[in-house]
């Protein structure tokens, strides 16, 4: 098997997944590159993971009623699911389409909202808009539940545009107008939930999505240039023909699986950091009509992803999810579950509970002095820990070389066990005086898999780590 | 002609609903499991979340939900892999059970501990945990008996299988595989012993229910895969009356079945909760609530079961089903076929 075959897949899992083992890598790698998209694509081909176990042995995962325990379900189901880009492709809709708990209070009913994102957001993404409008949710989330025939509130009008669309403007011209925004308001009224039974004694129950006819505002409304008796649907569908919301997921997509851009409000002024590339989206957008999955054949086989390794600043979640999938803990429920996903939020995403309906800022926003210390004791920890599945696997992989290998070969074994990690010259040059300053390195001794060991904690504590 | 009318089901009448949720005092959270104790005591298995520890302990309260005490608490987390397992806590409790001396027996998973506790709650010891697949190593226990002589059967939930051993935790005896066939169990979870001994285990990953001697022979399965009656998704507990009439917490189908002692299907029962006096205490505490109750459409679905864990019947022919998700226990009164007089 090549290596560079190899190390694509590396990167392909990275950003379509949450990382792989190097016996997976090598097991997808022979399997091919684009059957592994199509397989990656379809998850549906894969086995779901055993709820009923789960469930069993983490039973406050049935009632889904605390915050830390959904966090605790969604990060043990993206470092076990056997489909990892649905999980991916929640992830990527919950950093879009945001809820929060702070306000919602009924982790339930946001893993509702996760369900939907697991499904229809490999389709359509009318449909989508669709089904996040009626919601529970987010009609909560942001108001519209609140918003009457003769009183609107425009915040889910707003933000539908705003930050789940089109986005404030593009090519430095606005998307929409103040009018538009009150003009969608006035579709949506009418489009609310039930009230719900009170926590108090028995716990939540699920809201309903309504519509209420009595509370629609029926009179003629013009919403980006088109005139008529608008209702929410039609919002939706003018939405979704805009080229705007072609460029949005387009530029979405490129942000989350392929490399850095700026933040969304800088959308309107600064130019996508690679033009071409989101044009590429763009069209399949309109070519596909409007279809998710399309789009992301489109962009993992292409050139631009491919070239583009190490180009992004890994996420909390990826962070901590990646590591435990690379070292084989919490591969079953057990205790420590908590502790480990509390780390996530330590490292600046809250999961289902963002700090604004904007969701979190990305990229080298991700790091700073405190954050880059959880990141790097979590991931040092981990994998300084030789009594790991995923680490012995390193370490017997790395003593089958020979009696004795070179610091080079264990600083270039780590990286590439890794998952064919880059390093600085000067960087790698640095791990290469470590490794001599302690001495010969013999693999038949009980002192290898703790050098081993140690090496792949100097890897995880370097800036090129960091990345993806 | 006069017909006899043949009784084909056993009537169950609802009775009250007990709990509410909460981490101390009156209320459960996730009420896993329970044991009816003397003097109409309760004791209330409750294992709450990680991040909730205080949550898992032993609630004690009477059936008429008078609140007595609690024991037993859930071990605080310190990290991913920091656990102090300290004697007495629980991390993650699975099956009480009470012997004929009031001594209560609790299981725990995670641990592979057995823990025994006085009538009032004192600790007063465990068997030392032993993990394993050789006899008397426990692997995941789960479900607990006491049969007439205090011997303590227990569900070895990842041996799949089923052991005997003394009080204080010696070894005699073992029965089950893996697998699907007569007699083989599959991650069994709940356990009952009937007036004349025999066992039953709820043979959860087959879902089925398996019912064998006191010596572990197997005389009889009922039971499928599915949502019909008489099929289960996942049976977590049964339990065996003086009548000999079988009640299942079947887990995933959100409901209690009932079958005669020959495993053919009587009933079943999806819920029929009210507010509780805890709760109505709770609800009067917080009178907004009342109202937002009044405002609620389908308030009917309060009174559905969410993923029975745990039944239990007592010698006064009333059923318990344990309601983790809705922290909450559903009572039922079985109501007698034969004629007792002494009115029409």
């Amino acid at each position: 098997m090549a290596e560079q075959d190899i190390a694509l897949m590396a990167h392909l899992m990275r950003r379509a997944g949450f990382g792989a083992t190097y016996e997976e890598l090598e097991a997808r790698a022979a399997k091919g590159y684009e059957a592994t998209v199509e397989e990656l694509l379809n998850p549906e081909s894969q086995p779901a993971i055993q709820d009923d176990i789960l469930m069993r042995y983490q039973p406050q995962w049935v009632s889904k009623a605390g915050l830390e325990g959904q966090q605790e379900e969604w990060t043990y189901r993206m470092i076990n699911t056997k489909r990892p880009l649905e999980e991916k492709i929640a992830l990527f809709w919950h950093h879009i389409f945001c809820t929060g708990h702070a306000k919602c209070e009924y982790p339930k009913q946001q893993n509702i909202e996760l369900d939907m994102f697991r499904t229809l957001g490999f389709g359509n993404f009318e449909e989508l808009l669709m089904g996040l409008s009626m919601d529970p949710a987010m009609v909560f989330y942001l108001d519209n539940c609140m918003s009457h025939k003769d009183a609107i509130n425009e915040n889910w009008g707003r933000e539908l545009l705003e930050l789940f669309s089109l986005g404030v403007g593009m090519d430095g011209n606005a998307n929409y107008s103040e009018d538009d925004v009150k003009e969608a308001a006035r579709a949506f009224t009418g489009w609310t939930v039930t009230n719900s039974i009170p926590r108090y004694p028995y716990g939540k129950y699920e809201a309903a999505f309504i519509y209420d006819p009595s509370d629609h505002d029926y009179t003629e409304k013009t919403f980006l240039g088109e005139t008529g008796n608008f209702n929410g649907e039609d919002i939706v569908k003018i939405v979704a023909r805009q080229p705007a919301a072609a460029r949005f997921v387009a530029r979405h997509m490129y942000n989350f699986f392929v490399a850095d851009e700026p933040q969304v409000p800088a959308w309107q002024n600064t130019p996508p950091r690679d033009p071409e590339a989101v044009k590429m989206l763009e069209d399949e957008y309109f070519r596909s009509g409007y279809d998710i999955r399309s789009m992301l054949r489109v962009l993992f086989n292409s050139d631009f992803f491919k070239n583009a390794r190490f180009e992004k600043v890994k996420s909390p979640t990826e962070t901590v999810v990646g590591t435990m999938r690379l070292v084989g803990d919490f591969d079953m429920p057990r205790p420590g579950l908590n502790a480990m996903t509390l780390t996530i939020r330590y490292m600046g995403q809250d999961l289902l509970n963002p700090p604004t309906v904007e969701g979190w800022h990305t990229g080298r926003e991700w790091i700073d002095s405190g954050t880059l210390v959880e990141r790097i004791n979590f991931t040092a920890d981990a994998v300084g820990d030789t009594s790991h599945r995923g680490v012995q696997a390193i370490i017997s992989r790395l003593g089958s070389e020979g009696a004795t290998i070179s610091s080079e070969r264990l600083v270039d074994g780590c990286l590439q066990l890794l998952g064919h990690y880059q390093l600085a010259d000067v960087t790698r040059n640095e791990l290469i005086a470590l490794a001599d300053s302690e001495g010969e390195l013999r693999t038949g001794t009980d002192e290898f898999g703790t050098r081993v060991g140690q090496m792949l904690q100097s890897i995880v504590a370097t800036t090129e780590y960091l990345f993806e | 002609m006069v017909v006899a009318q043949r009784i084909s089901h056993v009537q169950l009448q609802y009775s009250h609903t007990i709990g509410r949720g909460e981490q101390f005092g009156p209320g459960f959270t996730y009420p896993i499991h329970m044991a009816r104790g003397e003097d109409d005591l309760m004791y209330v298995l409750c294992r709450s979340s990680e991040y909730r520890p205080e949550g898992t302990r032993i609630t004690v309260c009477t059936v008429d939900e008078e609140y007595v005490n609690a024991f037993a608490r859930g071990v605080p987390q310190q990290g991913p892999h920091e656990y102090n397992f300290e004697d007495g806590s629980l991390v993650w409790p699975v099956n009480v059970a009470i012997a004929s001396d009031g001594t209560v027996y609790v299981s725990d998973e995670w641990l592979h501990r057995i823990s025994k506790f006085t009538r009032d709650g004192e600790f007063i010891g465990k068997w030392e945990e032993n993990i394993g697949s050789g006899d008397g190593q426990l692997d995941r226990p789960a479900g607990l008996a006491v049969d007439a002589d205090d011997n303590v059967w227990v569900v070895d939930g990842n041996n799949h299988r089923v052991q005997k051993f003394t009080p204080d935790g010696q070894f005699l005896t073992k029965f089950g595989s893996h697998g699907d066939g007569d007699g083989e169990l599959d991650q069994p979870w709940g356990i009952d012993i009937d007036s004349q001994g025999n066992i039953y285990i709820a043979d959860w990953r087959n879902d089925r229910i398996q019912k064998f001697s006191p010596s572990g022979d197997f005389l009889m399965k009922f039971g499928s895969s599915g949502s019909g009656d008489g099929e289960f998704n996942r049976p977590a507990d049964v339990a065996v009356d003086r009548d000999g009439i079988i009640y299942v917490a079947d887990w995933l189908n959100d409901r209690l079945q009932i079958f005669d002692p020959d495993g053919n299907f009587c009933g079943s029962k999806t819920g029929e909760a009210t507010v509780s006096k805890w709760g109505k205490d709770k609800l009067d505490a917080n009178p907004e609530m009342w109202g937002e109750r009044e405002r609620a459409p389908n308030l009917e679905r309060e009174r559905d079961f969410w993923a029975p864990t745990g039944v239990a019947v007592d010698d006064a022919n009333r059923v318990f089903v344990c309601e983790g998700p809705r922290n909450r226990i559903q009572v039922y009164q079985k109501q007698s076929p034969m004629f007792m007089g002494p009115r029409l």
